[in-house]
């Protein structure tokens, strides 16, 4: 025990101070513990496995073997590979394009003056399909989509229209995906951009009014400028989400015909748990993720070129 | 006289796209309720001709639908009660307390956002394998227990509660423990209930966890089976005879939601696009 005399005033202030810091620490731990036990066992520690099993081949069932980067060398030469890619890069952008486009439209249709009660409704009906599960809503349209009987095709061909093979052709499959996934997300979107637009302050669009600006100005000098942080929040989302897209494709169209609509999420399932090639599956899914951050990474950079935050 | 024009306009667009949005909805239960033969009659009936609930008990007969609808409830809970608490304290910790190390952590939560599920869900796969786990919905509850998107949206939220009321606490000797209970809780009934809304709605909606883990269809979410059986109708070239047993299965699945969205819809919608904003 240290003798008073030897203990000079200013440590003797700080003991206290240092107890403190000490207690505040270990509850910091301690309240930390339960989300990192979890991080560790579930986020982290598959992260680094997942890195690992795409190094080796394995069937779950037999030992593994190391395969070093011979899984990335396959990944290269996989042609199926090749078309996969290009359907969720197509998927994406024309997903991210149309829910943008689409999202702000409703959103500046919905910004004017509506009665309470319509403006109830439509906020019911924009976001419920938002709400229901993806399986349930693709398997409702499924039997929209069917070329000869579905009600999409019954009202193209009153219109003059000819009846789509929706679901049938190696042209129309991916569409069809597209299609679905923007009529059952665009209602998120709208409300994020009505959000956003509401935070737009009326003495800007006033004084650009009495300067003289119509509606086409308006829109583009005013509106869209201030905009800018929604737009960048949902192209972000939307881009992780679009390249995550499985349970639509996979309901939709099975992938088909043949891999017309196969996505790469689709893949990395059935390569690890319909073939158990866990080993590829790995490095498919390893390979997905080095884009996605990559891309998301590439986005904040440039956000600060083009996002306008108040 | 234009703005007359123009405010039809509007309106007709509006009504339009409303109508889309849930034209689907409104087909499926009508034609639910409806006789077989007429899944696909042309033109469509928006309004059925009978009302008749043969398909909604041919389908409880025959599928475990009941099994799915509370095995989804169960995981859905589970799930987000224990996000609930997990999220909270870790937030906490980062909001306020202070200990070596906190910024660094905190950075390596952020990071996880961007680790899609199918990056990991193979070696959780093979550690719920070794486990013995598999086919058991303590597959589908334990993963997610833990959630980076959910820790930093409480976090964010704990940092805009005024330090004075703590501080105060502090002086009287109060330690985190009970700080946190008896001041931060108490004070974060909307952010929580904003977390438990997404979570219980992503969880419930889960089709890819499900899929992986769950072979059994006793033990199948409701997401799972309904999928499962359009997946069949599909296969079976889109003409198979129980049109009206899947179009009933998937009413039954969406009405909880449906009821929910009703009664919650306000706070729903705004609780998802705010999150939005905030971050």
């Amino acid at each position: 025990m240290k003798d008073i005399d030897t203990v000079g005033i200013e440590e003797e202030r700080r003991e206290p101070m240092r107890r403190v810091a000490h207690r505040e620490a270990f509850w910091g731990y301690i309240f930390l513990l339960p989300t990192a036990i979890g991080f560790v066992i579930f986020v982290l520690g598959p992260m680094l496995g997942a890195m690992g099993i795409s190094t080796l081949k394995w069937d779950l069932l037999s030992p593994p073997k190391f395969a070093g980067t011979g899984n990335f060398a396959a990944l290269v030469k996989d042609a199926r590979l090749g078309l996969i890619l290009r359907n969720t890069v197509l998927f994406v952008i024309a997903d991210v394009l149309l829910n943008m486009l689409l999202g702000i439209a409703l959103a500046l249709l919905l910004r004017g003056k509506i009665p309470r009660v319509v403006g109830y409704f439509a906020r019911l009906a924009f976001f419920f399909p938002v709400i229901v599960s993806v399986s349930s809503a693709a398997a409702i349209w499924i039997f929209f989509l069917q070329k000869d009987l579905g009600i999409l095709n019954y009202y193209l061909h009153l219109i003059g229209l000819p009846r789509i093979p929706w679901l049938g052709s190696s042209r129309w499959a991916l569409r069809s995906v597209v299609l679905f996934d923007v009529w059952k997300n665009v209602g998120f979107y709208a409300m994020v951009f009505l959000a956003g637009l509401h935070n737009i302050p009326p003495q800007l669009t006033e004084a650009a009014i009495v300067d003289g600006a119509n509606e086409r100005q308006l829109l583009r000098h005013v509106t869209l400028p201030l905009l800018t942080p929604s737009i960048f929040f949902s192209v972000v989302i939307a881009l992780i989400n679009g390249f995550q897209v499985f349970a639509q494709s996979q309901i939709l169209t099975r992938g088909g015909p043949g891999d017309a609509s196969r996505t790469v999420v689709m893949y990395i399932y059935e390569q690890g748990f319909r073939y158990f090639q866990m080993g590829y599956a790995s490095s498919v899914a390893v390979m997905l993720f080095v884009v996605m951050a990559g891309l998301t990474l590439l986005q904040f950079r440039a956000s600060e070129r083009w996002v306008f935050y108040q | 006289m234009a703005y007359r024009a123009g405010r039809v306009l509007f309106y007709f667009f509006l009504f339009l796209i409303m109508a889309l949005m849930v034209a689907p909805f409104l087909w499926m239960f009508s034609v639910s309720v409806g006789r077989p033969s007429e899944v696909f009659v042309v033109p469509p009936h928006w309004i059925p001709s009978v009302v008749q609930f043969g398909s909604y008990l041919r389908v409880l007969r025959e599928l475990p639908f009941l099994s799915w609808f509370l095995n989804s409830f169960k995981i859905a809970s589970l799930v987000t009660v224990g996000q609930l608490f997990t999220c909270s304290t870790a937030a906490y910790a980062f909001a306020r307390l202070r200990f070596p190390g906190r910024n660094t952590l905190f950075l390596i939560l952020l990071s996880a956002l961007m680790i899609p599920l199918q990056v990991t869900i193979i070696p959780i796969f093979i550690i719920m394998r070794v486990l013995n786990l598999l086919d058991t919905h303590l597959a589908l509850i334990l993963p997610p227990l833990v959630s980076a998107f959910g820790v930093f949206l409480l976090r964010q939220f704990f940092l805009t509660i005024p330090r004075e009321l703590e501080d105060a606490a502090v002086m009287d000797g109060a330690a985190p423990p009970l700080i946190f209970w008896k001041i931060i809780l108490p004070l974060s009934g909307g952010a929580l209930a904003t977390l438990a809304v997404l979570t219980y709605n992503f969880f419930w909606n889960d089709y890819f966890s499900p899929l992986i883990f769950i072979n059994s269809p006793a033990k199948m979410t409701l997401p799972l089976g309904v999928g499962i059986m359009a997946g069949r109708y599909v296969e079976a070239g889109g003409m198979g005879a129980d049109a009206t047993g899947i179009v009933a299965a998937v009413s039954m699945s969406i009405v909880p939601v449906l009821l929910i969205f009703l009664f919650a819809q306000r706070y729903l919608i705004e609780s998802i696009t705010m999150t939005g904003l905030k971050t």
